[in-house]
């Protein structure tokens, strides 16, 4: 292991990633040396590449300021993934379909008779709404009779939490921020209604499994001679169908959610909302220099996201609604190359966390994005969840260089309807107050008011 | 029946690595199966327009 390898890639002693110049960079290791010569040599790699599965590399032969060592087989270059994202910011497809291409992988690199040594969902990543298996180091040779060691992994990181929402709620999802390494067997058969026990595969990957481990407790796995029983290709054929056929068999819970149909159930008129994306646009147009990259915080299901998507820029439609996101995910018709759609609640959050608490990226550290849009989205922090209008500039200020941001008054029904259930503690909620709090971290470089309505659209710039 | 593990980096646990083998062939026998059925299914259904077209 180097010390500059990214905080996320020191477990595998394959090898790691890291950073140089910028550049992102994977080392191989030499003790890997054999497992990655029969990846690349056996047309697997080819494989996977020609049909989107794994994110291709390029050797590198030579890089400046890298230090000597002893383990190092060789360097290789993927290409680059615009924006990284957690299992725990996925919506169900989302997580499904990681699941779906780990599966596939697994019976190509079969076919090639080689086979994944973890399953991890850490192992895939999203570019626009397609799934891509970033982990070069993942594969080894496969020997008749050997089981699959990231069996467990797949179904804590998939499964366990899939059917938690199958039959819960989407927003359970969120719970592998605090099980990073995945669900585990017990909570699930602690959690999962009885009726989970007749769905497809839910008994045999979950609670048999979950007896099995109980039962094979201090058993032990960790010496090199613990034995374990052989599992023969007939098996592990089946063992990888009777998978395949779970996860597609859960699907996502049915109850109505509040930003699930938002545009279906909005106070715009025809006329009001054209105008906001024709400001929105408008707004984008008028920026120095075109935005790379493009946070819609709040996006429902990319409406809006979508104009920015439609200039080139990465955009990524953040929103706290998993249905709103997975509805956004799933219509491919969208810019499905640029729009990322994610889970996340601006009012809280992703944090860093795991392991030194560098493991994984908080929302801010893979900030700042070039422009955030910030539509009809701080009424529902300042009214909604009580944050004060300038501790709101002061996060837009954190994760944003240029932000294209909508006011909404108290006269506004979406404002009252927030406001009907509770007493007005917010004297300060007003548009000159917001334009005081914007003014301390901002520059305004222009405002104009939503025709047919009350709104006004902004655009600062730092 | 017994196998070594070689190469784990991960822990995969003993508990899941013999579950596996015993669901694996369940559903290995059920795939099978499946399959067999289908293609009797699928011989029953070629024969039957054949026969339709002799009478």
């Amino acid at each position: 292991m180097n010390n500059d390898s990214l905080p996320s890639s020191y477990r595998d002693p394959a090898g790691f990633v890291f950073e140089n110049a910028g550049v992102i960079y994977r080392q191989i290791n030499t003790m890997a040396k054999k497992e990655f010569d029969m990846f690349m040599n056996s047309g697997l790699y080819e494989k996977l590449v020609d049909a989107r599965l794994i994110i291709p590399h390029t050797e590198v032969k030579t890089l400046k300021n890298l230090k000597a060592d002893a383990n190092r087989y060789k360097i290789i270059q993927p290409e680059a993934i615009p924006f990284i994202s957690y299992p725990y910011e996925w919506s169900f497809p989302q997580l499904r379909d990681a699941a779906l291409l780990t599966l596939k992988i697994q019976k190509l690199a079969l076919e090639h008779g080689m086979i994944l040594k973890d399953a991890s969902a850490y192992n895939v990543q999203f570019i626009g709404k397609s799934p891509v298996f970033i982990d070069t180091l993942s594969f080894a040779k496969y020997e008749e009779g050997q089981a699959w060691e990231g069996y467990r992994q797949f179904c804590e990181h998939f499964i366990t939490p899939l059917a938690i929402a199958r039959y819960s709620t989407e927003q359970a999802l969120t719970m592998l921020q605090t099980y990073m390494e995945g669900v585990p067997l017990n909570l699930a058969v602690g959690l999962l209604p009885n009726k989970a026990k007749f769905k497809k595969g839910i008994y045999a990957h979950v609670y048999l499994h979950e007896r099995s481990q109980r039962r094979h407790q201090g058993s032990g796995t960790r010496s090199a001679s613990a034995p374990t029983r052989k599992v023969s290709k007939f098996a592990l054929d089946g063992l990888m169908a009777s998978l395949e056929s779970c996860i597609k068999s859960l699907k996502a819970p049915s109850n109505q959610t509040e930003w699930g149909e938002y545009y279906e159930f909005t106070n715009y008129n025809d006329q009001a909302f054209k105008n906001k994306a024709a400001l929105v646009d408008q707004f984008l147009g008028m920026l120095k220099q075109p935005p790379k990259m493009v946070w819609d915080i709040g996006a429902n299901n990319g409406e809006f996201s979508e104009l920015a998507a439609k200039r080139g820029a990465y955009t990524i439609a953040w929103d706290i609604d998993p249905k709103a996101v997975a509805s956004n995910y799933q219509n491919k018709k969208k810019q499905p190359e640029l729009m990322l759609p994610l889970v996340q609640d601006i009012a809280m959050p992703s944090p860093s966390i795991g392991w030194e608490l560098t493991e994984r990226m908080s929302l801010n550290d893979r900030g700042p994005a070039d422009v955030v849009l910030a539509l009809a989205v701080i009424h529902h922090l300042a009214i909604g969840r009580n944050v004060p209008l300038y501790k709101i500039a002061e996060m837009l200020h954190g994760i944003g260089k240029n932000i294209i941001i909508e006011f909404i008054p108290k006269e506004d029904s979406k404002v009252e309807h927030l406001l009907a259930s509770r007493k007005d503690i917010f004297p300060g909620y007003t548009q000159e107050d917001f334009e005081k709090a914007m003014a301390s971290y901002f520059t305004l470089d222009t405002k104009k008011q939503i025709k047919h309505s009350k709104r006004w659209m902004y655009l600062y710039s730092k | 029946m017994f196998h070594l593990i070689r190469f784990a980096y991960l822990d995969a646990g003993t508990g899941s690595m013999v579950i596996q083998s015993v669901i694996g062939i369940a559903a290995g026998v059920a795939l099978f199966g499946r399959k067999a059925l289908m293609s009797v299914r699928a011989r029953k259904h070629e024969k039957s327009p054949s026969i339709k077209k002799n009478a």
